[in-house]
Formats: C-alpha cells, sequence, structure tokens
C-alpha cells in the first residue's frame, strides 16, 4: 500500500498531466470495452430473440433460412408427422406474407403472419388472442397508424405471391400484440394459419415457411429425429441457426471489433508508454536521490509500475460507464440499418467482455510500464545526481 | 446461364458445363442449361462470409422453370421491373406519375434506395462515431504530453522572456513548431494508411472471398484526416504553452508567468 501512495502522490504532484492521462485512458477504454461488446453482440441478441419465442427447433424445406427458402407444402400433413415423435412437445406452422391493410381511407403495408397450432408466437399488449375466424392482432405501430383498437374492424388485402392479389377481406382486430423480429416504423399483423391462406384466396392451401418446433427438452435429439421422420425437410435448433448468424452477417462487425480493440490496445500502450517515459525522464535525479536515501531498485522500478497501475486502473474504471453510453449511442446508429428488428441489440452487456476488458488493461498497464521501469532499474545514481547538480 | 465464380469454384463448373436445374428439390421438370460465363457478384457486406450459390438466367426461361403446370405462359409474375429513362433527371417524376397510374405499384428512383437509411450511409456514421471518439481520445493523450514537454522547457522560455521576446513571439514560434510536427505526423500517419489499405483489402477479400473494397483512401478522406490532425496538433501545443506564458489579472499585458519577472521565476525553476 505504501508503494501506492507514493505513486499515488506522484500523480497528484502532476495534476494536469495524470488528469488528461486518466482521461485518455478512460475514452479509450470505453471505446475497447464496445468493441468487445460488439464482437459477439448481434450473436448474444439472435440468440435472445431465438428463446424468447419458445422454440428450440425450426423445420424447412431447404437449406436456405426460413424466411428465404422455399415454402413447406402439405404443412398439416408434416406438423402431425412430427407432432408424433416423442422427442416433440408442439408443433407451430408458420407463413409470411405482404399485405395492405385499410381502415377509414388510412392504409398501411404490413408483413402478415398467420400461425397454425400452439403456442403463439406473439405478446398480447392490449385485448386477446385471435380466438374466432376472420381475426388478427395487429402491432403497437399498425394500430397506431390506421387509428384502430381492439374490436375495430380492418379490411386485409393479401399480396401471396401470385399475379393478382384476391379481394379483400375484412378482419376484425382481437388484439395489439408485440410480435417476433418486428421491425422500427413498420406495420405487422397476425392471424390464425387459416385465415391467412383465405386472405391468399387459397383456403386450405396447407403451405408453411416453416414449423417452429418445441423439444420435450433435448433440441439436438428432436432435430435429428425430425431428419430421420422426414428426410425431405431440414431441421435446425437455435445453436445452429445461431451458427449461421455468426458465419454471415455478424462476422463483419465481429472483424470490426477484432481490429479496433487491436489498435485500440497498441494505441492506449504506446501512449501510455511515452507519458510515464518523458514523466520519467522529468524525474530522473529525483529517483536518483531516492536511491542514494536508500530505496532499492525494485521499490523505484514497482513505484513505476503502480504510477502506471493507477492511471489505467482509474481510466479503466471510468471506461466502463462511459463504455456502456457509448455503446447505447453507437447501437442506435447502427440499428437504423435497413431490416434490423427493434428488440435487436449490436452491443450486448455480457460479464465475460468486462473481464477481458479489464485483463486487457492490465497487460496495457505491465507492458507500457515495462520501458521506464527498464531506465529506472539502469539509472546510475552517481551520474545522474552529478547531472542534476551541474544543470 | 451465368455462375458465380465461388459456386463455379465450389462445384468444379466450368463455361462450356451443362447442368441441370428443377424449380423444386424433387428435381421435377429439370432442365439443362449451358454454362456461357463466370461473374463476380455484387459484393454485399450483409452477406460476409456466405459463399454467393447463385445463377443468372435469361428471364423467360426462369419463369419456365419456376411456372405452375396449371399456369399459363405469360401469366407469371416479377418481383420488380428496372427501368432506364431517357433523361435520369426525370426520374422523381417519373416514379410520381407511375405510382398515380398504377396503383399498388410501388416505384421510386434507385438514388433513393441508398437514401439515408441504407446499410451503407449506416456503417459510415457508426465509423465517424468511431472516429469522433478516437480522435478525443488522442486530443486528451496529446493535451497530456504537450503539458509535459511544455514544463520541460519552462526554462528555455524563461530565457526567452529575459533576453527581451515577447510572449506573443514565443507562441508564434511555438505555433510553427507545433503545426510543423503534427504536419509531419499527419503525412506519416497517411502514408501508413495508404501503406496498409491494399494489405487489409487483400487479407479480408482473401478472409471472406469477395470483391469487396474495405478500406478506400480517397482524396476526401486525406484531406479530412490532414484538416483535422493538423490544427488539433498545433491548438494542443499552443493551448498547453500559454498555460506557461498567458498574461494575468493583475497585470493583462503580461505581468503573469509569461512576464519578464516571471521569465526569471522560470528560468530559475
Amino acid at each position: 500500500m505504501r508503494v501506492f501512495a507514493f505513486a499515488w502522490r506522484a500523480l497528484v504532484r502532476q495534476p494536469a498531466r495524470s488528469a488528461l492521462a486518466v482521461l485518455g485512458v478512460a475514452a479509450v477504454g470505453a471505446l475497447l470495452l464496445d468493441m468487445l461488446l460488439l464482437s459477439e453482440g448481434l450473436v448474444l441478441s439472435m440468440r435472445e430473440l431465438l428463446d424468447r419465442m419458445g422454440f428450440d427447433v425450426r423445420v424447412t424445406a431447404g437449406d436456405a433460412p426460413p424466411d428465404a427458402g422455399p415454402a413447406i407444402a402439405n404443412a398439416a400433413v408434416a406438423s402431425a408427422a412430427i407432432t408424433a415423435l416423442p422427442e416433440v412437445r408442439s408443433v407451430t406452422a408458420i407463413r409470411s406474407e405482404e399485405a395492405e391493410l385499410e381502415h377509414r381511407d388510412r392504409r398501411v403495408d404490413t408483413v402478415f403472419l398467420g400461425v397454425g397450432g400452439a403456442p403463439r408466437v406473439w405478446t398480447i399488449l392490449r385485448g386477446r388472442e385471435p380466438a374466432g375466424r376472420g381475426e388478427l392482432v395487429l402491432n403497437q405501430y399498425a394500430a397506431d397508424t390506421l387509428g384502430l383498437d381492439p374490436g375495430g374492424m380492418v379490411s386485409v388485402r393479401a399480396y401471396c405471391g401470385d399475379a393478382e392479389a384476391p379481394p379483400p377481406l375484412a378482419f376484425r382486430v382481437s388484439g395489439v400484440a408485440e410480435l417476433p423480429f418486428e421491425l422500427p416504423d413498420a406495420a405487422s399483423a397476425a392471424t390464425r394459419l387459416g385465415d391467412l391462406e383465405e386472405a391468399c384466396g387459397a383456403p386450405g392451401a396447407g403451405r408453411a415457411d416453416f414449423l417452429a418446433v418445441t423439444s420435450a427438452g433435448d433440441a439436438t435429439g428432436a432435430a435429428a429425429a425430425i431428419a430421420a421422420a422426414r428426410p425431405d425437410l431440414r431441421a435446425f435448433t437455435n445453436d445452429e441457426l445461431i451458427g449461421r448468424v455468426q458465419q454471415g452477417s455478424s462476422t463483419y462487425f465481429r472483424q470490426i471489433s477484432t481490429v479496433l480493440a487491436t489498435i485500440t490496445v497498441a494505441f492506449a500502450l504506446l501512449l501510455i508508454a511515452v507519458l510515464l517515459t518523458v514523466s520519467v525522464n522529468q524525474r530522473l535525479g529525483e529517483i536518483a536521490a531516492l536511491r542514494a536515501i536508500g530505496f532499492s531498485q525494485r521499490r523505484v522500478v514497482v513505484d513505476v509500475l503502480c504510477e502506471s497501475a493507477l492511471i489505467v486502473g482509474l481510466g479503466g474504471a471510468l471506461s466502463v460507464p462511459l463504455g456502456l453510453l457509448l455503446a447505447a449511442w453507437l447501437d442506435a446508429i447502427l440499428k437504423r440499418m435497413p431490416g434490423i428488428p427493434i428488440d435487436m441489440h449490436f452491443f450486448v452487456f455480457e460479464p465475460q467482455a468486462l473481464v477481458v476488458h479489464g485483463l486487457l488493461l492490465a497487460a496495457t498497464a505491465v507492458l507500457a510500464a515495462a520501458y521506464p521501469m527498464r531506465i529506472v532499474a539502469r539509472l546510475p545514481i552517481a551520474a545522474t545526481l552529478r547531472a542534476e547538480v551541474i544543470s | 446461364m451465368l455462375v458465380t465464380r465461388q459456386l463455379a469454384e465450389l462445384e468444379g463448373l466450368a463455361v462450356g458445363d451443362e447442368v441441370r436445374l428443377a424449380g423444386d428439390a424433387e428435381g421435377a421438370r429439370a432442365q439443362t442449361f449451358r454454362i456461357v460465363g463466370i461473374y463476380e457478384p455484387t459484393p454485399d457486406p450483409m452477406r460476409l462470409g456466405s459463399v454467393p450459390r447463385a445463377v443468372r438466367l435469361h428471364l423467360p426461361d426462369l419463369l419456365a422453370l419456376t411456372r405452375d403446370p396449371g399456369v399459363p405462359a405469360g401469366a407469371e409474375h416479377v418481383d420488380a421491373i428496372n427501368i432506364a429513362l431517357v433523361d435520369p433527371d426525370d426520374a422523381e417524376a417519373f416514379s410520381r406519375d407511375l405510382s398515380a397510374r398504377a396503383p399498388g405499384a410501388l416505384a421510386r428512383p434507385t438514388s433513393r434506395a441508398a437514401g439515408a437509411g441504407s446499410t451503407f450511409v449506416v456503417l459510415e456514421r457508426f465509423h465517424a462515431a468511431i472516429a469522433a471518439v478516437t480522435i478525443l481520445a488522442a486530443t486528451v493523450f496529446l493535451l497530456a504530453l504537450t503539458i509535459m514537454l511544455v514544463n520541460e522547457r519552462r526554462e528555455t522560455a524563461g530565457v526567452l522572456r529575459l533576453i527581451g521576446l515577447p510572449a506573443r513571439r514565443i507562441l508564434a514560434q511555438v505555433l510553427v513548431e507545433g503545426l510543423l510536427v503534427a504536419g509531419l505526423g499527419a503525412l506519416f500517419g497517411l502514408a501508413l494508411a495508404l501503406g496498409s489499405e491494399a494489405l487489409i483489402n487483400r487479407f479480408f477479400q482473401w478472409r471472406y472471398d469477395t470483391a469487396l473494397v474495405f478500406v478506400r483512401i480517397t482524396p476526401r478522406v486525406a484531406a479530412t484526416c490532414l484538416a483535422i490532425a493538423v490544427p488539433l496538433g498545433a491548438a494542443a501545443t499552443v493551448a498547453a504553452s500559454w498555460v506557461l506564458l498567458r498574461p494575468t489579472a493583475h497585470n493583462p499585458r503580461g505581468g503573469g508567468p509569461g512576464s519578464r519577472r516571471g521569465g526569471l521565476r522560470l528560468a530559475r525553476r
């Protein structure tokens, strides 16, 4: 503790220099923390969104992601076959189309979900689940844009990939809900799969984009059982989908974060080393005097290390709240990218990132102090004191 | 048909090869196509790391391949129609006109597709924000360093004041010195960036098997760097020196550390 107290006094003696050095480390540390949060943020956020939906296996007709591949024909038959498997608890068929909703001369384009089976994939905010025929739920944006509340009527014209859109159908709004993967400022609506098929003008079509499966506990086992029972379909666990995200869109941000984190650490290392070296060079006479009055070589070396640790430690502690604020700002910027759901985040806090942040800063403190410590360790006491007296 | 370079490499396809394509996974109604070229797909930063397995067919071939047996030829639909206007400046007016005449069709100029919310614009903003934080950190460190360096030259400044140089003259000298150091530093930084530009691009293009350009040092970027770095460096030097040479409230004409008496005190220290 004495060594730290001594190093603290050295810092306090040069308040402007010390304060600026701590602020500099805080800014660099904040950036470093953000890059660590960014490296896995998208993947963690996606996992949280997938887990929140309550399904652990997705079944599609091809290798493409659920929203981009071919549709599953005879989804009811596939659902029944999969539901019969002992590894499976429940199956929900999901189909997504585009639709135009109209209410009293107000129109809005929406993503229109049709869901067959239970459990539902949305969370009711107001009203109730669509129970009867011709009922749907709207997201908050759609309800606000159309000026609708639960109980109101809305005209739905669905565009289901055919050359001509079928005539519009009247639906009753049963509730306002939070739908999965909602986009900001975009309308969404959801109903039962049968009602969506009617809106598409093809009742009983039995098509689904994918089947969302809840396993009986073992997602991998359920996926294997589904693959064995229906070799024409592909079953992905949440982990496999996350793996795809890791190889796809999150790769860019992971690489960017790696590059920037490396540059940030190198930048901090260089600048702290320069600051400490200049500081030590300015105090050579003082250090030589301390050695002359009995301070050991080890003691003055540790003093320099403690000074570095104090600068980096104080700056590092300050960098955590600063980094979290910065992360919120950067996240808001990145979320303006098209197609990013409201609940998706690029910067997600995880304790492991904080540990790595601390370790990197600790390594920076030690490495930055290495050269000035060497200067102090090799300081010729008599010659330095003589040079000081003559100058 | 045309095949992406990545797909051709993955499947060992070459120009002149014949392949069979079908509209469904069972391979029903498959048709034979001849590969007449290999193309580099337009890179998409959001699909980095995924191999673009894509082919290009003539539209009638694609429609014939994907049409349901019950749908008569000519009744298919397409996702979008690209229109080249005689006068590109008419794009806005043409879009409005078309939207009014064909309800349900969404017409918009391609220039607007890359508007304020496009991926590239958002990424540019993100990088600008990162750069701003880096500049802030660098400025703080620079100030700390210049304060230490100015302290080191306290004696010199004192002697210069004692032999009659006014504080303004010393500040001007410091400013020129700061400009020179900042200018040289900025030029070194630019040279480093230019030198590493090709290296970074080659590494990431190899890593992701893409033609995407990751780093491009344009004259505008270089000018922006110089415009920020040089004044900032010079300003940090002058700000740190000003603390040493500024006039005080007791003597606005220079009675503080910058006065002759102050100079003597500085020289003694």
